[in-house]
């Protein structure tokens, strides 16, 4: 109990520090633009850190998890994808990992139902509410593009129409909200109920859960129930992408609070589970070839090995062994 | 086995049409709809005091599309067409209202939502100020 609620008491306070920071003690600069300056800077210096410090490690074996036929004989089946041979195959591989969570589609579930044996079953739940949740979370950042440039860019408007086309409440309702929030009770959910799950889940599986579910109910809060003005906020905005230090104008706490929780974020990713959004274009497992029998894959931190051929071996002791009577290949 | 795929194709084919036949008469009924809400005679609107705005300027900002919706709803579905402002006054719910102060700027709507890119449908039906003449 105490793993779930000290990062929902962590989200809590972490939302409260601006709340009163800008509410009581007037701190709009220090919110407004030193913490996001800070947060973009640390999250794109360690960002690029972790990522550059996975690309210098060394792959010492082919390690490709294969779940298809290895290319073989013409006349065999050469599953493309799931073994794949060439670059190409393996970028397909990656990217319908990436974007379609291929592996976890595979998921299993094992149970005991009734009787001793134990059931293997299928179970798709965990790849539909993880796909939902990631593909809201990249909608919805995409759609903030509208903060961000002065002329905004075509995607983010298709995007925005595309997202509100129920076309209900106003300002229009974005389906994505609603999405990003349920895919993240069902993602908490999952993890409360299974015992299994409790017992393996940290407190670093909870806090992004929670700082995401804080940063999207603070974004809903603004936008539908306690409004904020949105022009300062652009105005912030647009001076924060021209790298200007210029006081933010007059805007609700409610911003700062969703501003903050998002610079902590930013903050928290590079250190955290959040880099397997970087990681996962390096993982050996999905990017390696399995070509092991065409190409011999060595370990790059061997040491050179002097080796002595069996030839070398008999030229040396070919006399000694002649008088032995040992054979000998050469005479 | 071809011919279990022709008859897939038709079965697919018979439920596309079921399927537009099902949304075109949605469609015809919906329309039927709205032309016979037309005809609800609009109520005696009231006197309009435009001598100040009904709230704030802060309010106004970040609220006005609420107050539009707010009396879109009222007076569309309740024929309430009189809002009551803090202070007492009575102002007939409609753009008109708004627009009798603030027309002298023909982007008046426009600056701002093109800057936050936010496209209200008011102009769906509505003329706008920058199509008056």
């Amino acid at each position: 109990m105490k793993k779930i609620l000290m990062p929902l008491v962590m989200v809590a306070v972490l939302a409260l520090i601006p709340f009163i920071g800008v509410q009581y003690a007037g701190l709009s600069y220090l919110f407004g633009v030193i913490v996001p300056y800070l947060a973009a800077l640390l999250f794109v210096a360690g960002f690029l850190y972790r990522m550059v410090d996975w690309l210098k490690r060394p792959l010492p074996f082919n390690i490709t998890s294969t779940c298809g036929q290895q290319k073989t004989l013409d006349w065999i089946h050469h599953d493309k994808i799931e073994s794949p041979t060439k670059p190409w195959h393996a970028a397909v591989r990656v990217l319908s990992e990436v974007l379609l969570f291929r592996s976890l589609f595979r998921n299993n579930k094992a149970e005991v139902r009734k009787g001793p044996d134990i059931t293997f079953a299928s179970s798709k739940w965990l790849w539909m509410g993880g796909l939902v949740f990631h593909w809201s979370l990249l909608i919805i950042v995409l759609r903030h593009a509208r903060f961000f440039f002065v002329m905004v860019p075509g995607f983010a408007d298709y995007l925005d129409q595309a997202d509100s086309f129920l076309d209900v409440t106003l300002p229009a309702f974005y389906v994505t909200d609603a999405l990003a929030l349920s895919a993240i009770t069902f993602l908490f959910v999952r993890r409360v109920m299974d015992a299994k799950l409790r017992i393996i889940s940290l407190p670093t599986d909870y806090f992004p859960l929670f700082l995401l579910g804080g940063i999207v109910a603070a974004g809903v809060v603004m936008r539908y129930i306690a409004k904020v003005d949105v022009m300062p906020v652009k105005d912030q905005m647009l001076r924060l992408m021209s790298f200007s230090f210029e006081a933010p104008g007059e805007i609700g706490a409610l911003f700062y609070v969703h501003l903050f929780l998002v610079c902590v974020l930013l903050l928290y990713f590079p250190f955290s589970k959040l880099m397997h959004m970087g990681a996962i274009f390096l993982s050996p497992t999905r990017t390696m070839l399995n070509n092991t029998r065409e190409k011999r894959h060595v370990n790059p931190w061997n040491a050179p090995v002097k080796f002595r051929t069996y030839a070398e071996y008999e030229n040396e002791y070919r006399e000694k062994m002649k008088k032995a009577k040992l054979p000998v290949e050469k005479e | 086995m071809k011919r279990r795929r022709a008859t897939l194709t038709k079965k697919l084919i018979m439920t596309a049409a079921a399927v537009l036949i099902l949304v075109l008469a949605g469609v015809y009924a919906f329309r039927h709809e709205e032309s016979q809400a037309e005809k609800i005679a609009a109520p005696a609107a009231a006197a309009v005091d435009s001598s100040a705005c009904i709230g704030s300027k802060e309010y106004m900002r970040a609220n006005h599309m609420r107050v539009l919706n707010e009396w879109r709803h009222s007076s569309v579905r309740d024929g309430n067409r009189v809002h009551v402002a803090p202070d007492g006054r009575k102002i007939e719910k409609s753009l008109n209202t708004c627009l009798n102060c603030h027309s002298s700027n023909r982007m008046f709507c426009f600056n701002c939502h093109m800057y936050a890119n936010v496209k209200p449908n008011c102009w769906n039906c509505h003329i706008s100020p920058m199509e008056a003449p």
